[in-house]
């Protein structure tokens, strides 16, 4: 006999969520990471990730939002390999400029220049405002302290900033 | 302050993916769900909350601290991710409280959705850890507007958290004990496990994780506690685990009756006897 009161397997519910998440999963990382290799990658890891994650003692019920959640990690966690792999190849010049700008921006082409940028700039920016996170959320996914957060949100701004005005003059 | 950036907010959009990855994928995490795992295993069965007959939905000063105060005072777990509207605000946000589900949103003046001054309607929460969410509550800014005391009918207070809102917090009643003579627990047994498998999961679409011992199986989807069990030397069909209060009162019975009382066991979930009716058909008594 299998032993009474067994808390119900709740990776079942991941499969009954798959054909409606699916979607959510995959659009959050493709229009965050724009491969479609990579998103798929992604998306796998987020579900098969999921299984054990969802089996956990306090673990938050299986959600869509909850898979977006994962998503979002993974999602940094494919930066942070991606910013280990690039950093030798990089110098190192970071903008500290910090003056107002408040010129109204082009989502388009600022989705094209976000494309441009270092993957740690680029995944402070897509959480802080693409996903519309606050800064301490930031700092969680991130696994930094607020306040390394928010220089790196300064420097991130600020190299948006450069590559977008470029942008502007080579396109104008 | 605005940011110019606020201009990239991207709402999830959902997007068909290739469908011969959602087929791969599928796959893959079917046999990755079934393949079983460590199972949680635990007295009684995490309460989830549900949309049920009556749901506060309140408006808060400050939706995104207010979600982190709810967690953090009440343990509330957030349900999915908050509405954002594209000037900001929290449009709609869900928290689960216990059994129950909380909704919130920011204020919206022109839609004369707003925090009342003062009054408003009360929300009563139950809490296992009643005065140690109080203290959470109140070092977290909630006003203490009625400390926890028994007024003869449990044990409460009211607080009116930073946000606006007024809870009448009470400590959590005991969860009632199974009636005698409901059935608690369903074991399917079966000359044949993995043919029961099959044909249920053919015909019904049941799904099953593996259980502690051998040829024993958690079922999935048919609406029950219990399991599977195959194996030969058993009474073929369903049988059933029956509360009582009083064990050994219940096997005097049993006997008395002109059936067939079994050994007293212990369990981590309780004391048990494999037991049969004067007619012969197995059950088992369960005493808490």
């Amino acid at each position: 006999m299998s032993e009474p009161r067994v808390q119900p397997d709740p990776a079942f519910a991941l499969l009954s969520l798959y054909e409606t998440a699916l979607p959510e999963v995959y659009g959050y990382l493709l229009s965050r990471c724009g491969s479609r290799a990579v998103a798929e990658e992604l998306t796998s890891e987020t579900f098969l990730g999921a299984v054990s994650a969802c089996r956990k003692a306090g673990a938050p019920p299986v959600s869509t939002g909850w898979l977006i959640g994962v998503a979002r990690h993974k999602l940094v966690d494919h930066w942070r390999q991606r910013e280990r792999e690039e950093r030798g190849l990089r110098l190192v010049h970071e903008d500290e400029a910090v003056d107002p700008w408040d010129e109204e921006i082009d989502a388009l082409q600022a989705r094209e220049v976000l494309a441009t940028l270092g993957p740690h700039h680029r995944a402070a920016l897509t959480l802080r405002y693409l996903d519309g996170l606050r800064v301490p959320d930031v700092a969680d996914v991130l696994g930094r302290t607020v306040h390394a957060t928010e220089a790196l949100l300064v420097r991130a701004k600020a190299a948006f900033r450069n590559a977008y005005r470029e942008k502007g003059v080579r396109d104008d | 302050m605005t940011d110019p950036l606020d201009a990239l907010r991207e709402p999830v959009r959902p997007i068909d993916p290739d469908p011969r990855f959602a087929d791969e994928l599928r796959d893959r995490l079917r046999r990755a769900v079934l393949n079983g795992g460590d199972m949680t295993t635990t007295e009684t069965t995490a309460t989830q909350g549900k949309i049920s007959a009556l749901t506060p939905y309140i408006v808060v000063s400050d939706a995104r601290r207010a979600l982190d105060f709810y967690v953090e005072a009440f343990g509330a777990t957030r349900r999915g991710e908050p509405i954002i509207m594209a000037d900001g605000r929290v449009g709609h946000a869900e928290l689960a409280i216990g059994d129950a589900v909380l909704m919130l949103a920011d204020e919206f003046p022109e839609l004369d959705i707003v925090v009342a001054d003062r009054g408003g309607a009360q929300i009563r929460i139950e809490l296992s850890d009643l005065d140690a969410a109080v203290r959470r509550a109140v070092d977290r800014g909630a006003e203490l507007l009625r400390p926890v005391e028994d007024r003869g009918y449990g044990r409460g207070g009211t607080i009116k958290d930073p946000f606006g809102q007024r809870w009448l917090v009470a400590e959590k009643s005991p969860e009632p004990p199974t009636p005698q003579g409901h059935a608690m627990y369903f074991t399917f047994q079966v000359p044949d496990d993995e043919a029961a498998k099959a044909f249920y999961g053919n015909v019904l679409g049941w799904q099953y994780t593996p259980g502690s011992v051998e040829g024993a199986w958690g079922i999935e989807g048919n609406g029950l506690q219990g399991g599977l069990w195959g194996g030969p030397g058993r009474q073929v069909g369903w049988k059933l685990m029956f509360a009582v209060d009083n064990l050994e009162a219940a096997l005097d019975r049993v006997r008395s009756q002109g059936g067939r009382a079994g050994e007293v066991e212990q369990h981590p979930y309780g004391r048990t006897a494999d037991c049969a009716d004067n007619q012969g058909i197995e059950f088992w008594l369960w005493e808490s």
